[in-house]
Formats: structure tokens, C-alpha cells, sequence
């Protein structure tokens, strides 16, 4: 016992004596010694944590599988790319291959390829001003002057004095203190949203909003809540569940999101109640009005003029130059300090050229015609108005035409019984569009992007429609349309 | 890849921000030595907390960036947590690990701390290690310097 311990102390002092700078060592340990073996073990317990931190080395991944150069040999040899663009179906084929071709300028009439002129109820064309002569005769003298395009994004001499120009002509007529332009109308709300909402901030959207504000929510990053289309009810709950949720937590930003009229539905957000639900749980407002404003409200003004709030009260007020105001790109509209912020942070606006002055003027002259003559967004709704009397009292039980807005200028036809397939029931639907088009009126089956919306609408047969036409023209049409949709249903055996 | 840099976390793994690190220490301990009337125990117990406290609040107390980056991906994460994506054991971080250990153990082998002062030195080069172990990446111990939601 003696000698083993004897030996080992040996061997510890030979170690000791045949390792380089032990006696370094020894000499540190004795002089922090000071007396006071706590504080030397103390000691050692940080070299040991120091050494175990410098010489650890970042933890493998545990399901790591090791494959020999054979098995990555053979997994290579089997992979076979996935098709970079998927293979279309049939159906979509002969969606491509029908796909009405517009032979001219388009316009309230306008020319299909077998050169005749037949009504036109599938554009966004609500106050009729699309190729106007005196929108052709300005942009004509736009073009003479400023060329075709700015080439630079607007903080970088893309800004032309038609760009002020019209960001202040609608901010004027809003009544709302600045605006600005994005040089496109789907990405000016999916710009906006990011601008503003950022990671642990809170959205509450609307479920049957569209891919324009779907995307702009996912780019924010945000915590989104969705509530049922128009469900009042819900969205209080959804907001009171927020308010628990948060009581103890710090403040963030916090924003409801709507569409003023809905390009899914055809029907309006009921903004009344969304101002004071915004107001009690101290909530921001983003509404996007693409196919409300111009069309929408005694004089045009959109949404918040149908339910007489003034546009200024909406904090945040977004809408497409592609519709009413039959040029491009789009505009959000708020207090000054909304829009001061977006010329830096709208990514969409910072990065994007900005929008050639050609379309700038066309915007610019479209919401003077607007300003003048103020019934047009009234003749867009009593055209709407009539169209949806005829359909609804054509007496065909299989479909069904949403009716909660008459004023809307959208007018969704849906069948009412859902057929075995979404493909069956778009077949079905386009038959009813290419009747239609025999009988020369243009419309359209609404359409999307499938696997992009939150909710995909049912399919449906859409018509717009617009102060461009007379009123006989709208009702010949929605005749036309009701006169189509028998015939299919019979031909189907559905009536 | 990075589709991104965090300009706010990368510069501690620079060429010469060990050197800076030392520099530092070295300037700071011979100026308090220059102060006449302090004692060798007081320059260092100085050198030591001025230097914990001061990496304390730049690698653990202060959260997000100083900047709008990737939507705010960073708001409620530490320098030390921003580091070299959240990953420990970098060269980064051995060398920020290593250097305060080095310096407490120094210091306690150039002075004759009484029990007192070898306590407030331990302690304070006890708080500056706890956040740096791997275990404690975005762990806010009873809820201190807790910032935003996560929902």
C-alpha cells in the first residue's frame, strides 16, 4: 500500500519534472496560492471551464447518416430533376388554347380576332375612361415630351414633376394631406404592409382578401390573425383574444387589413363597424380599395365615401391606377408622415423605376375626367345595379349572384349545387363564356392562382360593370349572360 | 449561404479585434497604475469590472440592431446571440470566453485580494460567463431584459 502510493508519487514528480513549463505552472499555482485552498480549487474551475470552452468545437448534427462514395454514387445516378415548369393539365390547355384574343385597343366595344366588335364586360374599366380621347391626346403629349420610360427608381431621377403632380391631384381628392405613387398596382399594398409591419408586430386580415395582401402579410413577417369575411362578431373575438394574449407584453404596432370592395366576392367590408372595432382596441387601418375606388361612393372617393367616413380617417389608404383610372400602377394615401415614411422604407417604391410619365398623365387625366364629372361612378353603379336585378330575378335556381351590395361594379355568378370537381364546374362555367361571347358580349371566369389564395373562392362567371356603357348595353348583356347561363344548365341536364 | 450579412454582429470576428481586446486591457491596467495613491489590488479589481461591465452590456444586454434589417429579425436577440448565426464554440467566441478568465486569473496572481475583493471579482466574472455557455442562447433567466411577444 505504502509503495503504491509511494510509486505513484514518483511517477507524478517525474511527469512533473519531465514537462516543459510545469515549474511555470507550480510557481503560478504556489504565488495565487495565498493560503487558501477555496480559492485555488475556485481558480481551477474556471481553467477548466476556459479549456473546455476553447478546445469544444460545434456539436455534430446527431441524425448525421455517413454514406459511402457508392451509395452517394447510386442516389445520385437515380435523381431525376423535378420539372422545372410543371406539365399543364388538359384543362389548362385548352384554357390557353380558347383564350378570347383581343384584336386593337381595348375599350368599352372592342375587337376580338374574328374582327367583330362586341361588348365588353371582362376589364376593370368602371368609369368607362379606358382609351378616351382626350386620355390618348394627353399621353400622345406625354410621350412627345418625356419619352417612354424614367429608368430610375424615384429617389434616383425617376421623379418627374407628373409624378408630384398627380400625388398631389389625389391627394386633393381624397381629402387626405399626401399620397404617393408605386409604379405597380399589385405590389403597391404588398409594398405597403412591410413597410410598416414588421417581425412581432400583429395583423388582422380579413380571410377573404387576395393575393396582393396575402403576399404583402407574408413579406411583413408579422403575427397574422385572419377573421371570417365580414364576420363582425369574429373580428371583435379575434381582437379580444389579442388584447389577453398581449395584456402583460410590450407594445407593438398593431394593424387590421381589409379590402374595400372584395375582388373575391364582389361584396363590401363593413367598414362602419371595422372604424369603431379600430378605434376601441387602438388599431391601425390598411384598407386596399382597387376595385372601389372611382367606382364606389357618390362621387367616387370609394369606400369610405359609400359609408359617408371620410377617407382621411382611414390611416391607411391603398388602391390600383389600373382600374378605375384605366392606366398602371397604384397609390397609397394618408397623413403626411404615412407617406414620408414609404419613399425610403416602401420597398417596392425605393427599388422599383418609377412609373412612366405617359401613364402618369393618363392616371392624372382619368381622375380630372373623375373630378368633372362626378355621376360616372353613379352611372358604374346603376349599370351594376341593373345587371344584378336582371340576373336575379332571371328565375334560375342553379345559380347565384351576390347580392349583398348592389352597388358593387364586380358581379360574381356562381352555380349553386357544387359539381364533383372544381374543373368540372369551371367547364361548365366556360361554356356559359363562350356562349356569351357568340353572342357578342366578353366576359370572363374569374381566376386565380391556385395553392396562392388563403381560401379559394368557387368558381364563378364574373362581369364588370361600367359607366362606359348605356344602360340598355348593361342590361342586353346581363340578358345575354342570363340567356347563356339557361342554355349551358340545360345542355347539362342541371335545370 | 447568406442571402444577407448582419453588419451589427460580424466585426468581432475581424483581424485584430483580439489585439484591440488586449490593447485594451493593457492601456486600461497601466493608466490605473499611473493614478497616484491606488493600490495594485484596486487597478486591477477596476480593470476587471470596467471590462466585465462593458462586454456585459455590448454581448448581453443590448437586444436588435441599431439599423432596420430583415424586418426585425434580430430585435430581441443579444449581440452574443446575433454572433456568427446563434452558433457556439466559434473563434469569435472562444477568444470573447477565454480572455475574461485569462484576466480574472492574472490579476488574482499580481495582487493579494482579501476575501472581500476576490469575492466582488469572482461574482462579477461569474455573471459576465453565464450567458456565454451554449445553453443559455436566447434564455432570459426569470424573464430579465425580456423584450418582445413571441406568439
Amino acid at each position: 500500500m505504502v509503495v503504491a502510493v509511494n510509486t505513484t508519487f514518483t511517477l507524478a514528480y517525474d511527469v512533473y519534472s519531465n514537462v516543459p513549463g510545469a515549474a511555470v505552472v507550480y510557481k503560478y499555482i504556489r504565488d495565487s496560492h495565498q493560503n487558501d485552498p477555496v480559492r485555488t480549487l475556485l481558480e481551477l474551475v474556471f481553467v477548466v471551464v476556459m479549456a473546455w470552452y476553447f478546445f469544444n468545437n460545434k456539436p455534430k448534427a446527431k441524425d448525421e447518416v455517413k454514406l459511402t462514395e457508392k451509395e452517394i454514387q447510386d442516389l445520385c445516378d437515380e435523381w431525376e430533376p423535378e420539372e422545372l415548369v410543371p406539365r399543364m393539365t388538359e384543362f389548362q390547355n385548352s384554357d390557353l388554347e380558347n383564350m378570347a384574343v383581343i384584336a386593337g385597343a381595348a375599350g368599352t366595344k372592342c375587337k376580338l380576332a374574328d374582327g367583330k366588335e362586341r361588348l365588353n364586360f371582362a376589364s376593370n374599366n368602371f368609369i368607362g375612361v379606358m382609351n378616351s380621347e382626350s386620355i390618348k391626346d394627353k399621353a400622345i403629349g406625354a410621350l412627345h415630351k418625356y419619352g417612354v420610360g424614367s429608368c430610375g427608381p424615384p429617389g434616383f431621377y425617376g421623379t418627374l414633376d407628373v409624378h408630384m403632380e398627380l400625388e398631389q391631384a389625389i391627394a386633393r381628392f381624397l381629402g387626405v394631406e399626401s399620397s404617393i405613387i408605386y409604379s405597380q398596382g399589385f405590389s403597391t399594398v404588398s409594398s405597403v404592409i412591410p413597410a410598416f409591419s414588421k417581425r412581432s408586430d400583429i395583423l388582422v386580415v380579413d380571410d377573404a382578401c387576395g393575393m396582393a395582401i396575402l403576399k404583402g402579410v407574408e413579406l411583413s413577417r408579422s403575427i397574422v390573425k385572419f377573421y371570417r369575411h365580414n364576420d363582425m362578431k369574429d373580428l371583435e373575438n379575434v381582437l379580444k383574444k389579442i388584447n389577453e394574449s398581449t395584456k402583460k407584453k410590450p407594445l407593438t404596432r398593431r394593424f387590421i387589413i381589409t379590402e374595400g370592395v372584395f375582388q373575391a366576392h364582389g361584396d363590401m367590408c363593413n367598414l362602419p363597424v371595422i372604424m369603431a372595432l379600430k378605434e376601441q382596441y387602438k388599431y391601425r387601418l390598411i384598407l386596399e380599395d382597387s376595385l372601389g375606388f372611382g367606382c364606389v361612393g357618390q362621387t367616387g372617393r370609394g369606400t369610405p365615401e359609400h359609408f359617408g367616413i371620410a377617407p382621411a380617417d382611414v390611416d391607411i389608404y391603398c388602391a390600383t391606377m389600373a382600374n378605375s383610372l384605366s392606366s398602371s400602377g397604384g397609390f397609397c394615401a394618408g397623413r403626411k408622415e404615412i407617406v414620408e415614411h414609404q419613399r425610403l422604407s416602401g420597398l417596392a417604391y425605393t427599388f422599383s423605376a418609377s412609373l412612366p410619365a405617359i401613364l402618369a398623365v393618363s392616371a392624372l387625366e382619368a381622375l380630372k375626367i373623375l373630378e368633372a364629372n362626378p355621376n360616372l361612378s353613379v352611372e358604374c353603379q346603376q349599370n351594376a345595379m341593373a345587371m344584378r336585378e336582371i340576373l336575379l330575378k332571371a328565375g334560375i335556381p342553379q345559380i347565384r349572384v351576390a347580392d349583398g351590395y348592389q352597388t358593387t361594379p364586380i358581379i360574381h355568378i356562381r352555380l349553386t349545387s357544387r359539381l364533383s370537381t372544381r374543373e368540372e364546374e369551371e367547364l361548365v362555367l366556360q361554356e356559359v363564356v363562350d356562349q356569351c361571347i357568340r353572342d357578342g358580349v366578353i366576359v370572363s371566369r374569374a381566376k386565380y392562382v391556385e395553392g396562392q389564395e388563403l381560401h379559394l373562392p368557387v368558381a364563378s362567371v364574373k362581369l364588370m360593370a361600367s359607366a362606359g356603357h348605356t344602360r340598355r348595353d348593361s342590361e342586353k348583356a346581363a340578358g345575354i349572360v342570363r340567356d347563356a347561363f339557361r342554355k349551358v344548365l340545360k345542355a347539362h341536364r342541371l335545370a | 449561404m447568406e442571402s444577407f450579412s448582419n453588419t451589427n454582429s460580424s466585426w468581432p470576428n475581424l483581424r485584430g479585434s483580439i489585439a484591440t481586446n488586449v490593447f485594451v486591457l493593457v492601456f486600461l491596467r497601466m493608466g490605473l497604475g499611473l493614478i497616484p495613491g491606488i493600490t495594485v489590488e484596486a487597478a486591477w479589481t477596476i480593470t476587471n469590472l470596467l471590462y466585465y461591465s462593458i462586454t456585459f452590456i455590448m454581448f448581453h444586454w443590448v437586444l436588435g440592431v441599431p439599423f432596420a434589417l430583415n424586418q426585425g429579425e434580430f430585435e430581441d436577440m443579444t449581440l452574443w446571440e446575433q454572433m456568427d448565426k446563434g452558433e457556439p464554440f466559434t473563434p469569435a467566441k472562444k477568444y470573447l470566453t477565454v480572455i475574461p478568465i485569462l484576466l480574472f486569473l492574472i490579476s488574482t496572481h499580481y495582487s493579494h485580494y482579501d476575501v472581500p475583493t476576490f469575492g466582488i471579482n469572482f461574482i462579477a466574472l461569474v455573471i459576465v460567463l453565464i450567458p456565454k455557455f451554449p445553453s443559455m442562447h436566447r434564455v432570459r433567466i426569470f424573464g430579465i431584459n425580456q423584450k418582445s411577444n413571441t406568439d
